[in-house]
């Protein structure tokens, strides 16, 4: 019942692992989808509990795997569908090329 | 609505394992803390998460004893609870 | 953390769904990347800095950073993002007898605004399930080892507010001015798993 994402408390993780003058983001595509999805809250495309309730439906193997951004890219796609504002096969498309991709590319 | 708290009341936060999005972490669920202040007034999480608007209601830092929510430790942990996952259970001794 | 899937995928993705969301006028072209500039030029720890140093060398203003820390930080020009999006800041001195360490276990809340980004093991799963059970071992990891005798209280964002700790000033610094204080400040210490 309890969502993957309420872990406070469980037992059986690593260690902490800290990143020495970490950057703020680690990728070009991590800001992006950040200030993406800024914009889309402002918006009111979907609001805060929303995008969070998102990510919380994740499959729990899924939001363990994922790392923190790729739990955003995962709820903002699920938003964008839900609300109506793109097409599930615009959200899973790349290029308009390859619109159609397998699960390999997951 | 029922009262609002006030620091030092103790409360017993809810049981219930909602089905969705919920603010209530499991680790402090049916536990009992000690209200330490009162942190503003938000519509409730969960009525947000469904694209409800939702009342404004009290919102609280809420201190419980490590060991009261894990069995050990000699810490405290303080989360922030709004008023519709405590019940009262009066006012602390200390 | 982002290594170990394939990144250049996701990039794709996301420019793709970023051109299509212009291309349907759901945001203007030309907006995130402003966005982005916004992001990364607003909060920074050096905010937290300032206001810890402010404390350090103000009593009156550390009670009111205490009391009501968005009225107190708006005295530095700060703010939590002003306006509609102003969240609460919730600050939380240590103290000889008390030490504090803030996570957010549900998800990954920070005073963005205020201070910028937080640090991916803040958003870590371990971070977040551990601290709230054990902080003694997450604080010894973080080389952190605090007398028996202190009490440690962790706030778990939970909510509505933020949450920024007020690390206690180092010995031997009587003589530093408030930038040279602000210097000694880590985002760490903002967070709690450092002393300062």
């Amino acid at each position: 019942m309890s969502r993957i994402n309420d872990i406070g408390g469980m037992v059986g993780f690593s260690a902490v692992v800290v990143e020495p003058d970490e950057p703020p983001f680690h990728a070009d595509w991590e800001a992006h989808l950040h200030a993406l999805n800024a914009l889309l809250i402002r918006q009111g495309v979907y609001n805060r509990d929303e995008f969070r309730d998102a990510i919380e439906r994740m499959p729990p193997a899924e939001y363990l795997a994922a790392s923190y951004y790729e739990r955003w890219f995962a709820a903002v796609s699920t938003l964008l569908v839900e609300k109506g504002v793109l097409t599930p096969d615009e959200v899973a498309g790349g290029q308009d090329a390859t619109a159609q991709r397998g699960p390999a590319d997951e | 609505m029922s009262e609002s708290f006030s620091p030092g009341d103790r409360v017993r936060t809810r049981t219930l394992d909602p089905a969705g999005h919920t603010r209530l972490p499991r680790y402090a669920r049916g536990a009992v803390g000690e209200i330490v202040e009162r942190a503003g007034d938000h519509p409730l999480a969960e009525d947000r998460a469904r694209g409800l608007p939702g009342e404004p209601q009290p919102v609280y830092h809420v201190r419980f004893r490590a060991g009261d929510l894990f069995g050990s430790g000699d810490h405290a942990v303080t989360v922030e609870l709004w008023q519709d996952y405590l019940e009262p259970l009066g006012t602390a001794a200390r | 953390m982002s290594g170990h899937h394939p990144s250049a995928a996701i990039a794709e993705r996301v420019r793709h769904i970023e051109s299509l969301l212009e291309r349907h006028g759901v945001i203007a072209p030309g907006e995130v990347d402003r966005r982005i500039d916004d992001l990364l030029a607003g909060g920074t720890p050096l905010n937290g800095a300032r206001i810890v140093a402010r404390a350090w060398t103000d009593p009156a203003f550390r009670e009111r950073l205490l009391t009501d820390a968005n009225s107190a930080i708006r005295e530095l020009a700060l703010s939590m993002g002003g306006g509609a999006s102003e969240l609460r800041l919730k600050v939380v001195a240590n103290t000889a007898e008390e030490h504090h360490v803030v996570v957010c276990t549900l998800c990954s809340c920070y005073p963005t605004a205020l201070l910028g980004p937080s640090p991916s093991w803040y958003k870590s799963d371990a971070y977040r399930a551990r601290v709230v059970r054990d902080p003694r071992g997450i604080l010894a990891e973080f080389g952190v080892d605090l007398p028996a005798d202190v009490r440690i209280t962790v706030w778990d964002a939970s909510a509505e507010s933020r949450y920024m700790v007020l690390p206690r000033r180092p010995e031997g610094t009587d003589g530093l001015d408030e930038a040279e204080l602000a210097a000694l400040v880590t985002r760490t210490g903002l967070i709690g798993t450092a002393l300062v």
